[in-house]
């Protein structure tokens, strides 16, 4: 029986991904316009439900450290009004910190997305005790490189960029676990920016049965679309990054990030127009039987 | 998918309006000018709708907390890494 999480032999820090010495040397993280079609370089992973396309030329091999410093001089990720007030730009001279001060810093202002951070990789990992796994070796990464970190940039979006990251280069070629889910955790989120618009009201059969399904249908469905695309339909539907911000995440321009958004949006939405046909009238005969039996209760 | 041209004249063009509609990736007067679409237009605002959903069943069934242990776990993790001098 091993101990917490922090015991896992999951440590595999820097010289796993040394620069194109292993199966993942190429170019850019997922630089390349479209996935749909074979190309050289590309696998194969079969899940249960569908094959996944992944583009071995497309995963990074720098360092997120490495990659950190250098993006985040040049231009850092700019800082949105979604980020808590904790990060707001202080004047902090990172060169003359002392080291107890960017620890206190960091359990202060970086420690705060664990939640956030372990329902990302739920959509990485796909099991619970290899999501905690990636979340702490993020964690990790990240206080190690937190020198690196330019306050007052984006610093939720920069631990993404090294989640994803320390996914796509220690985890995920070891990834073969089948799904499996953990306690279903219902929060109030954030609303989507633009769900002010209000409709008619009269809301489709359609939208009714999707609104109906089980939260394990759900993350079967987003499970079941090839991972860029699921990464960047999490990224913004969940978290409510913004094209600018999935786009320096995952390191893609942001056409790419656009065009996945699309892609991903209707295979989701087929996926669970499937979940719903199949479910769809046995909700509807549920929720009437339902009725009927609270009138009989009533009714005695 | 319908007929309707107010948001582009084929579907993906008109997905990709709604998309950005919700978004927030549109400018102020775009914005503006979509809103006023869906208040007329039953067939848009059905795909809209059909978004907002799926939106709120992906964010409900994908929101986890994270186990008790991960934070103290990391927490204990990072205080054995001697921290890099900038």
């Amino acid at each position: 029986m091993r101990s917490p999480a922090m015991m896992r032999p999951f440590v595999v820090p820097e010289a796993d991904a040394p620069e194109g010495g292993n199966a993942f040397s190429g170019p850019d993280v997922f630089a390349g316009p479209e996935y749909g079609t074979a190309r050289s370089g590309t696998a194969r992973l079969k899940t249960r439900s569908a094959t996944i396309k992944v583009d071995l030329n497309a995963m990074s091999t720098v360092d997120p450290a490495l990659q950190g410093i250098q993006e985040d001089a040049a231009n850092g990720i700019p800082k949105t009004g979604t980020s808590p007030a904790a990060e707001a730009a202080e004047d902090i001279d990172v060169g003359s910190e002392s080291a107890e001060a960017r620890r206190a810093r960091f359990e202060r202002d970086a420690m705060q997305y664990v939640d956030q951070l372990y329902s990302a990789a739920m959509r990485m990992a796909r099991n619970p005790a290899d999501a905690e796994d990636l979340v702490q070796e993020a964690y990790t990464k990240a206080f190690s490189a937190f020198h690196q970190y330019k306050p007052g940039t984006n610093l939720k979006a920069w631990l993404y960029r090294i989640l994803t990251n320390t996914y796509i280069n220690l985890y995920r070629k070891r990834q073969r676990e089948p799904l499996q889910s953990n306690s279903d955790t219902i929060e109030d989120w954030q609303l989507a920016r633009a769900e002010s618009h209000t409709s008619s009201g009269l809301r489709s059969a359609e939208a009714e049965a999707l609104d109906h399904l089980p939260d394990s249908d759900v993350k079967r469905a987003l499970q079941a679309i090839p991972e860029e695309f699921r990464l960047a339909v999490y990224f913004a539907d969940v978290e409510g990054f913004a094209y600018k911000e999935i786009s320096d995440i995952m390191n893609t321009p942001i056409g790419t990030v656009m065009s996945r958004l699309h892609r991903g949006r209707k295979m989701l939405r087929d996926e669970l127009a499937d979940y719903a046909a199949d479910r769809g009238f046995k909700a509807a005969a549920d929720a009437t039987a339902a009725t009927e039996s609270n009138k009989q209760e009533n009714g005695k | 998918m319908s007929d309707c041209q107010g948001l582009g004249d084929c579907d993906d063009t008109r997905m990709q309006r709604i998309y950005e509609y919700l978004d927030g990736a549109l400018t102020r007067s775009d914005l503006a000018e979509i809103k006023q679409h869906l208040d007329e237009c039953p067939e848009c605002t059905q795909q809209y709708d059909l978004e907002c959903v799926i939106r709120k069943v992906v964010k409900r069934s994908c929101t986890e907390a994270a186990p008790e242990n991960l934070k103290n776990a990391i927490l204990q993790r990072i205080h054995t890494i001697r921290p890099v001098d900038a």
